[in-house]
C-alpha cells in the first residue's frame, strides 16, 4: 500500500464534526473513538493517517508538508495567513467574526483614535487598514469581554457564535467582519505530487456536504 | 545591555562540515549543468538601492526587503532576488552585447520571512536567465535545465507548467475594480474554490466568470487541455493553450523518469511573469524548490525591450534533499606528518611532495609521539610519516 496521506485536525470540537464526516463516508475510526492519548491515529480503510492538534499548529504541519492536509476553522486561518490550498469549505463550525462594543456606545463618533482589544490582532489591523483607519490593538488571551468593561478598550474583535456571552456583559455586535467556518487545506507540493489520492479524497467530501445540503 | 555576540539573527544560519559540504557538491553539480548548456556566471552585489526593486508594477513589497541606507541617505536593500538585479546589469552594461545572452548567478537572496515559522531569511538561489529570445526553442532550454536540475536528486520530483497568459487575458475581458481583481488573483493562487466561486457569483454568469472559477482546478496530466479548450472558447487562449500543450508534449517525451504536470491557475502576485510559467518540486519538501518562466516585459522596465525566460533553484532545499538520501563523505586526510623540532622546513617539503601527487596531507602539532598516534587514531588517518634529522620514517597506523 502507498504511503498514507497524513490530516491534521483541530483537537475538539472540529475534530469531531470531522469524525463524523468520516464515518458519513463509510470510514472505519475506531482508533480515533479509542485514542487515549495517542497524537497520531490511523483509518485503516481510507489509508489516512490523522494528527490531532491545535488550530494554528494545523496550519504551520500543513504549511511544511509534513502533513498533506488539515481541518482548521476560518478564523486561524485569516489570523494567520499561510501559504496553502484552502480547497474545500466543510460547512461545520460556523461562526462570525464581528466588532462589538458596550451597548450603544458611539464607536464610530468623535476624532480619537480607539483602542481594539482582540485575540485576532492581524484580523483586527487588516480589518481595520480596509477602513483606513488608525486604531490601538490590545492582545488579550483569555475572555476579550473584559476589556470594554474595564475601559481598556473601545471596542473587541472576536469571534461570536450565539451572542449569548456578548449580552450577559452588556455588549453588541457593531458590525460584522467575516463569517467563519472549517476549512479544508492542502499543502501545495502534497496536491501535485499526490494529486489522484488527495482528489479523490476531496471529491467523496463535496460529494457527501452537497448530499447533506440537499436533504436540509 | 543585552549582547547578541554569540548567537546569528532569526533566519540566518553557519553552514558547518557536512551541511556546507552537501551545499557546495550540489552547486557545482548544478553549475555543471548550466556551463554545459553554454551559460556563463556572473555576480551582483549584496546591497541594491531599493527603486531596482520598486519599479512600477512593484514586484516586492517593503516590508519583505531588508532595507538600510548608504551614506548619502538612500535607500538601500539586501537584494531580494536576482533577476532584477540581472535585468538592470543587462539594460545597461550589456545592452550592446551579442544577444541572445546566457547568464548564470549562484548567490543568496533575503527576505523577512514571517518569524517563528522556521523559515531562512537568507536563501541561497543558484539561477539561469536566457535574455533576448522569445522563441520556444528558450522555453524548452529553460525546461530542459529545470529537469536536469530536478533529476540530479535520487527522490521523486514534478515539474509543473503553466502560462499566466491566459489569466491575464481571462482578468482583461473582466469588468471588474483593481481590488477585486487582486482578490479573484489570491483566491485563484490558494486554489480557495469556496470563496472564489461566491465572488463571481456576485458578478455576473457568463463565459468569464465561469472560466474563472474553472481556472484554478485545471491541474493534472494532459487531460487538463482538453477541459480547458472546451471552457475558454477564445482565439488568443486557444492559441496558448495550444503551444503550451506542445511545449508539455516534447517536455514529456523527453523526460521519462519524473512527472510533468500543468497547472493553469499559477499566478503569483509578486511575479514579473507574462508567459510560461514552470515549478519543481522534490517528494519531501513542503515547498517548490524551483520556479521560473518568461518575462518579457521586466527589461523595458530597464529602458531595454527584450523578451526573457529563466528560472532559480533554492540551493538550501536541493542540498536538504540530497542530505537525507546519504551522509556526505567529506574526506579524511591519507597522511599525517610530524616533525622533530628544528625539522619544520623538511616537514613541509615532504608534504608539499605528496600532495602534489594528489594525496590529503595534516600536519602534526603535537611534540609527544603519543599524542600524534593518538591524533592520527581519532582522526581515522591511516599512515603517519615521522621526519627528523635522521630522515623520514613511515608508520601505517591502525
Amino acid at each position: 500500500m502507498n504511503k498514507p496521506l497524513r490530516i491534521a485536525l483541530t483537537k475538539g470540537r472540529l475534530e469531531k464534526d470531522t469524525v463524523k464526516l468520516l464515518e458519513s463516508l463509510g470510514y472505519d475510526c475506531t482508533q480515533l473513538h479509542e485514542k487515549g492519548r495517542k497524537l497520531i491515529l490511523y483509518v485503516p480503510d481510507a489509508n489516512l493517517e490523522v494528527v490531532l492538534a491545535k488550530a494554528a499548529d494545523v496550519i504551520t504541519y500543513v504549511e511544511h508538508g509534513v502533513c498533506d492536509m488539515g481541518v482548521v476553522g476560518k478564523d486561524t486561518l485569516m489570523e494567520m495567513n499561510g501559504k496553502l490550498f484552502e480547497l474545500v469549505n466543510l460547512g461545520f463550525g460556523k461562526c462570525k467574526f464581528a466588532l462589538a462594543t458596550k451597548k450603544d456606545y458611539p464607536f464610530y463618533d468623535g476624532f480619537g483614535v480607539k483602542t481594539i482589544a482582540s485575540k485576532y490582532p492581524n484580523v483586527t489591523r487588516n480589518f481595520f487598514e480596509g477602513k483606513n483607519m488608525d486604531v490601538d490593538i490590545v492582545k488579550i488571551e483569555g475572555s476579550v469581554e473584559l476589556a470594554p468593561l474595564l475601559d481598556l478598550a473601545d471596542g473587541i474583535v472576536d469571534i461570536v457564535e450565539t451572542g449569548t456571552t456578548l449580552k450577559e456583559n452588556g455588549l453588541e455586535v457593531v458590525e460584522d467582519i467575516a463569517q467563519i467556518s472549517a476549512r479544508l487545506i492542502v499543502n501545495t507540493v502534497s496536491l501535485k505530487m499526490r494529486q489522484q489520492e488527495i482528489e479523490s479524497f476531496v471529491q467523496k467530501v463535496e460529494e457527501k456536504l452537497n448530499d447533506e445540503k440537499n436533504c436540509m | 545591555m543585552r549582547r547578541y555576540d554569540l548567537i546569528t539573527p532569526e533566519g540566518t544560519r553557519d553552514y558547518l562540515f557536512d551541511e556546507c559540504y552537501v551545499k557546495r557538491a550540489t552547486e557545482k553539480k548544478i553549475h555543471s549543468i548550466f556551463k554545459r548548456m553554454g551559460y556563463a556566471e556572473l555576480i551582483t552585489p549584496g546591497l541594491e538601492f531599493y527603486d531596482v526593486f520598486n519599479l512600477n508594477s512593484r514586484y516586492f513589497p517593503q516590508e519583505e526587503l531588508y532595507k538600510l541606507t548608504d551614506n548619502k541617505g538612500r535607500l538601500l536593500v539586501l537584494r531580494p532576488d536576482s533577476t532584477m538585479p540581472i535585468a538592470r546589469v543587462v539594460a545597461t552594461r550589456l545592452k550592446d552585447a551579442m544577444l541572445p545572452l546566457r547568464l548564470f548567478y549562484n548567490q543568496p537572496v533575503y527576505r523577512f520571512e514571517p518569524s517563528l515559522k522556521g523559515r531562512s531569511d537568507e536563501i541561497v538561489q543558484t539561477g539561469i536567465e536566457l535574455l533576448g529570445s522569445s522563441s520556444r526553442m528558450a522555453d524548452m532550454e529553460i525546461i530542459s535545465a529545470a529537469v536536469s536540475v530536478l533529476s540530479s536528486v535520487d527522490v521523486n520530483y514534478s515539474l509543473e507548467l503553466g502560462d499566466v497568459g491566459i489569466f491575464r487575458e481571462l482578468m482583461h475581458r473582466l469588468n471588474a475594480t483593481p481590488g477585486q481583481k487582486e482578490e479573484i488573483r489570491s483566491l485563484i493562487e490558494e486554489k480557495n474554490y469556496p470563496a472564489l466561486n461566491d465572488l463571481l457569483d456576485q458578478m455576473g454568469d457568463n463565459k468569464i466568470t465561469n472560466a474563472l472559477k474553472k481556472l484554478p482546478t485545471l491541474f493534472g496530466g494532459v487531460e487538463v487541455f482538453e477541459k480547458a479548450s472546451a471552457l475558454f472558447q477564445d482565439a488568443r487562449i486557444e492559441m496558448i493553450l495550444d503551444n503550451l500543450k506542445e511545449l508539455y508534449l516534447e517536455v514529456c517525451e523527453l523526460n521519462q523518469n519524473g512527472k510533468i504536470t500543468v497547472d493553469l491557475g499559477l499566478v503569483n502576485k509578486t511575479d514579473y511573469y507574462t508567459g510560461l510559467v514552470i515549478k519543481g518540486y522534490l517528494e519531501g519538501c513542503g515547498e517548490e524548490v524551483l520556479s521560473g518562466g518568461r518575462y518579457d516585459k521586466l527589461l523595458s522596465e530597464f529602458g531595454y525591450d527584450i523578451p526573457a525566460v529563466g528560472m532559480a533553484v533554492n540551493v538550501d532545499a536541493v542540498a536538504g534533499a540530497s542530505a537525507k538520501l546519504e551522509k556526505p563523505q567529506i574526506k579524511v586526510p591519507d597522511v599525517l606528518i610530524s616533525a622533530v623540532e628544528g625539522c619544520e622546513a623538511q616537514a613541509v617539503a615532504v608534504a608539499e611532495e605528496l600532495r602534489r601527487e594528489g594525496q590529503v596531507v595534516e600536519h602534526a602539532l603535537f611534540s609527544d609521539l603519543e599524542l600524534v598516534r593518538e591524533y592520527a587514531r581519532d582522526r581515522k588517518i591511516g599512515k603517519i610519516i615521522f621526519v627528523s634529522e635522521e630522515g623520514m620514517e613511515v608508520d601505517a597506523n591502525e
